[in-house]
């Protein structure tokens, strides 16, 4: 179905109650805007090729939105490399818009850093992961903090294939993320990892789905945000397991601190179990800053904001004790810790 | 909806029924006329009637929910429902005075002698309202006020004017808006300033005839400083057509009172239950939902408590079991409006046979309640393959100071529990049922004993044969 043909969804659909299409879409929802390419650069030994054709359309008005815009399109496969690879994508203009297809055979770890100040950015990203491989995966946003943004992404993880996908963000003045995970094979595991600082009047919308469809699947979610100014985080999730997709073993945590009085942060853990020898479990907290940790900090000499930089600080980083990639929590913790600090230097 | 001709009873102990000897039944189907009529009928003042028929225009114009087991709710087909149905000319005060098969039915369920040993007051409403009511003399001379809805729109027009839908809108939702358009029966509770009254009051509705809708009212107001503890009941004969079950339930709990609303609801597998029930609670007040949900076919409830006033507190304790062609779509709402209020919930649901249990919830803190603090968990357990277990929370926080929690888990029941009681000597289909009476039993302990032991000899029932 073509975009125009497509209903705006209700925001009685918790993927868009709280931020609905026509407050994401860079103007008016009946308009398709002509867009400028995301460009993507990497080392040069890495394959990543442009190509004319992007992903085929999907029935989600947000992934077709994306599609019928037009925008840059790459290939990237990825056979057993060693080192780290490094994407930059740099996205500029009124709207930019961009697509990228990852295949991963062997082992790979991969960094996305997307930068640049476009009014809107849009990007898609689409992945398999095929048997017996393991993809380690960084996504940092680092848009400019008047970007709008949306991010949809579709991977596909093959029999025992695992992933680890870690995603830190800190850019943009409204964000909607949309990742869908399908465990495809038996043995397939997933660990996901997202941390979002938010601040000022940022709206930052993150939704997950991770679908179990085989037996004996694993997948491990934390999603951390700490909320300062009048920011509002949205963290919302879909857990399904399939029929017969028994030995499943799931879990999502949920963890909000929020910073001061005019932060807002909802949470919404969603979970359809239609299997019954399965382990799934939620969780979902929303706090203040423990007194507790404070006193003990001041107590050892730290001033108030030092204390709260540091008790922010080891919360956004826990979201990465679930991850066992050495090189992916170090960068993850590196880009997070460089933006704290400079956080505190305003 | 399948063939009215053939009747199942199966498994199902209350399904039985009377032959129907109605004094009045409505033709099937709602239109204004029928709801001017039905006002008309109960002689009401005309202030009512506008509410009644504004509600209607809603029903009309409002779309059906597009979110929960929509294919099971595009089935109900509202032309095929009696809106009403009168089986008896009067509320009675003594049993004697009930028609006998009607007499009979409660016999059957054992209300009047569950009346004589340990209730403060009964209403027994039976197909569209109440062929019995009665209170203990010593509540009525401390000002207690304890009648069917019906009579108490008459003995107390200002009282009910005063608060009746402004906790649940006619314009809520679809169902709240059909409920106030036919409303008929149900409670009507006042209790005043300081009085504590000891033992629980009950209501229990039945339905009897085919087809039939139940449409009651309640509305329970707690002034400050009382407490009470109401328990509601229901069940339905086994019909092959479907029955329409929409209540609505307005709670009020003024500064510093304590209301506890226990439901055991066992409505015969062919019964719609989509039900609206939500409280207010002032400063200080305490209001606990205590609901378990054992029959119906679709049932969709999710009790909610308005927390408006500082200090007040909101309790929900919620079981479901869902068996073969039953989902079970249940949950808690708390609103935290003001500061330094604070809510539990627990939620429990069994799936088993094919069917459906979901927890809905949502709890929300708004910007200017600070030090709120609220704690939900939510357990499932799924005993075979075909079964169904979802989990749907919402937390909405806008206060930085607010501490608030959730937890749910999914899984089957342990085979270490299970192999611990079979080498004690119980058979697998007896472990089974201690281990589901031992999951429910954090519900059961806040039942009046009656009701706890009632409730486990239905969930032994329903695990019957769950084995192999």
């Amino acid at each position: 179905m073509m975009y125009h043909q497509m209903p705006i969804p209700p925001r009685s659909e918790h993927l868009w109650r709280y931020t609905p299409w026509h407050r994401i879409h860079p103007s008016k929802p009946d308009v398709i805007p002509s867009a400028d390419g995301i460009v993507f650069k990497t080392q040069d030994n890495v394959s990543l090729i442009e190509t004319s054709s992007t992903e085929p359309t999907s029935s989600e008005i947000a992934r077709t939105f994306l599609h019928e815009c037009k925008g840059s399109s790459y290939n990237l496969s990825l056979d057993n490399i060693a080192e780290p690879i490094h994407i930059n994508a740099r996205c500029s203009g009124h709207v930019s818009v961009g697509t990228l297809n990852v295949e991963v055979k062997g082992s790979a770890v991969l960094f996305i850093h997307l930068t640049g100040e476009p009014e809107w950015a849009g990007i898609r990203i689409t992945g398999t992961v095929h048997p017996n491989s393991q993809l380690f995966y960084g996504f940092i946003n680092e848009l400019d903090s008047n970007a709008k943004f949306l991010r949809c992404e579709d991977w596909n993880l093959q029999r025992d294939a695992s992933m680890e996908n870690a995603t830190l963000s800190l850019g943009g003045f409204r964000c909607k993320t949309d990742i869908r995970t399908s465990l495809n094979g038996t043995g397939a595991s997933l660990r996901q990892a997202i941390t979002v600082n938010a601040d000022g009047a940022q709206h930052d919308d993150e939704h997950v789905e991770i679908h179990h469809h085989h037996g004996h699947t694993y997948s491990d979610l934390v999603m951390n945000s700490a909320c300062g100014g009048s920011s509002h985080f949205i963290g919302t999730g879909l857990l399904t397991i399939a029929e017969g997709a028994n030995k499943t073993d799931a879990s999502q945590v949920f963890r909000n601190l929020l910073l001061s009085e005019k932060a807002r942060a909802e949470a919404i853990p969603e979970l359809e179990v239609l299997a019954d020898d399965v382990s799934a479990a939620h969780g979902a907290a929303s706090a203040p800053v423990d007194s507790e940790q404070m006193h003990y900090l001041m107590s050892r000499g730290l001033n108030p904001v030092d204390a709260q930089n540091m008790i922010v600080s080891g919360f956004l980083n826990d979201a990465f004790s679930n991850l066992t990639n050495a090189a992916l929590i170090k960068e993850m913790r590196t880009r997070l810790t460089v933006h704290l600090e400079c956080e505190l230097k305003r | 909806m399948v063939e009215d001709s053939q009747e199942i009873i199966g498994d199902y102990q209350y399904g039985f029924h009377d032959p129907e000897n109605s004094t009045i039944r409505f033709d099937k189907g709602l239109t204004e006329q029928v709801v001017r009529d039905i006002s008309e009928l109960k002689n009401e003042p005309e202030w009512m009637t506008d509410i009644r028929v504004k509600a209607y225009r809603h029903f009309v114009e409002r779309v059906m929910p597009d979110w929960g087991n929509c294919s099971l709710l595009n089935m109900i087909d509202f032309e095929n429902v009696t809106y009403f149905l009168r089986s008896s000319d009067k509320t009675e005060k003594s049993w004697d005075d009930v028609p006998d098969d009607i007499k009979n039915t409660f016999d059957r369920l054992g209300i009047p002698e569950a009346e004589q040993k340990w209730l403060g007051g009964v209403t027994a409403q039976y197909e569209s309202e109440a062929v019995y009511h009665s209170i203990r003399e010593d509540l009525e001379e401390q000002g207690v006020i304890f009648l069917d809805m019906d009579s108490g729109l008459k003995q107390y027009p200002e009282i009910v004017k005063k608060y009746f839908g402004t906790v649940v809108p006619h314009s809520d939702n679809k169902f709240s808006a059909l409920n106030t358009a036919v409303w008929s029966g149900g409670s009507f509770l006042y209790i005043p300033k300081g009085v504590s009254v000891e033992m629980p009051v009950q209501a229990y509705f039945r339905i009897n005839a085919k087809n039939m809708g139940q449409f009651e009212r309640t509305l329970i107001i707690a002034d400050e400083g009382s407490t009470v503890h109401y328990v509601e009941g229901c069940t339905a004969p086994n019909y092959s057509t479907d029955s329409l079950h929409s209540a609505v339930v307005e709670l009020i709990a003024m500064k510093g009172a304590k209301i506890r609303y226990s439901t055991v609801q066992n409505w015969s597998s062919n019964v719609y239950n989509l039900v609206t029930k939500r409280a207010v609670a002032y400063q200080d007040a305490v209001v606990e939902w205590v609901d378990g949900n054992i029959g119906s076919k679709l049932t969709m409830k999710y009790p909610s408590v308005l927390l408006k006033g500082e200090g007040a507190h909101a309790e929900v304790i919620s079981v479901a079991y869902a068996g073969e062609g039953q989902h079970q779509d249940t949950g808690a709402k708390v609103h935290h409006l003001a500061s330094n209020t604070t809510s539990n919930i627990l939620s429990k649901s069994i799936s088993k046979g094919g069917g459906r249990s979901s927890y809905r919830g949502l709890l929300q803190v708004t910007p200017k309640s600070s030090g709120c603090r609220s704690k939900v968990v939510c357990d499932a357990l799924i005993l075979d393959e075909d079964s169904r277990s979802d989990t749907y929370p919402t937390m909405e926080i806008g206060n930085s100071s607010s501490d608030l929690e959730h937890e749910a888990s999914v899984s089957k029941v342990s085979s270490d529990q299970l192999f611990y009681l079979m080498t004690r000597g119980f058979s697998e289909e007896e472990a089974m049922g201690l281990i589901v009476n031992g999951f429910f039993e954090p519900f059961t302990r806040e039942l009046p004993m009656e009701y706890a032991v009632e409730l486990n000899k239905l969930l032994e029932l329903e695990m019957e044969g769950s084995i192999g």
